[in-house]
């Protein structure tokens, strides 16, 4: 049970990071740090206590695997943050152009 | 990378020897697959990273000498059509998308698990040309704002 509150204690840390900073580097950071949270939540879900990899292998018995399928969703949701990052930096880097900063107090000239 | 001439001699030597090793675990990881845990993504992730690190320390120049980037491009598009042919065989040898059609060896074999391996491999070439090009197209904002 510790672990789950761990777990949202570490989703809260990014929520707070993209509430209250204002540097847009920070924000993406603060992003990744939720992702983080809610794929080891999923491992969590799937985990035993002294639970094995569910990989089979030489000379090893099938005892206490970890179930597999929250390990590939989580597979697949790393690709897709991977493409969320890529695309948030590069939305920073021509905010960055347009207005010479990360600061989105700053930005305020949207329109246009 | 802020005048496109690299980092420092002691990073750049640092960096030809070990960008080999990096590569090596890669293809390891790649390659061992279908009996450990990693496999396409994880070694074409890792491979991707020995690529970004040579760029980040010998500039966007010397990489461009270093690997042939249109290759690279051309590697990317082609693993998606290597992909897709790899599941229509399965279709027409074996009965359904993606079903093996080669032999499944002996177990724990490195070369075993029928078209797993082969699968791996397209998949490690294309996660780490795709991931690689993520970051060389980012860098491109760089260049466009410097001039």
């Amino acid at each position: 049970m510790i672990l789950y509150i761990l777990c949202f204690i570490l989703l809260l840390i990014g929520l707070y990071g993209v509430i209250t900073k204002r540097d847009l580097i920070k924000i993406i950071l603060s992003l990744a740090i939720m992702e983080y949270a809610a794929n080891l939540f999923l491992i969590l879900f799937a985990y035993k206590k002294g639970g094995r990899y569910p990989i089979l292998e030489e000379g090893k018995e099938i005892v206490a695997m970890v179930d597999p399928l929250p390990q590939a969703l989580v597979l697949t949701s790393i690709v897709i943050e991977l493409g969320i990052t890529a695309m948030l930096v590069a939305l920073a880097v021509r905010l960055y152009q347009k207005y010479n900063t990360f600061d989105i107090t700053k930005i305020r000239r949207l329109a246009g | 990378m802020n005048d496109h001439k690299g980092m420092t001699l002691i990073v750049k030597t640092i960096t030809r020897i070990s960008v080999w090793l990096i590569i090596l675990y890669g293809i390891y990881i790649i390659l061992h697959g279908h009996l450990s845990p990693g496999g396409g993504f994880a070694g074409g992730v890792i491979i991707a990273l020995a690529f970004l690190n040579y760029l980040l320390a010998y500039g966007r120049k010397e990489t461009e000498n270093w690997i042939n980037i249109r290759l690279l491009h051309d590697m990317e598009s082609a693993s998606a059509i290597l992909f897709l042919i790899v599941g229509v065989l399965g279709i027409a040898l074996a009965g359904s998308f993606l079903a093996n059609w080669l032999s499944k060896g002996e177990m724990f074999r490195l070369l075993s698990a029928g078209t797993i391996p082969i699968l791996n491999i397209i998949i490690g070439i294309k996660v780490c040309a795709g991931l690689f090009f993520v970051v060389w197209t980012l860098a491109i904002f760089h260049i466009e704002e410097a001039d």
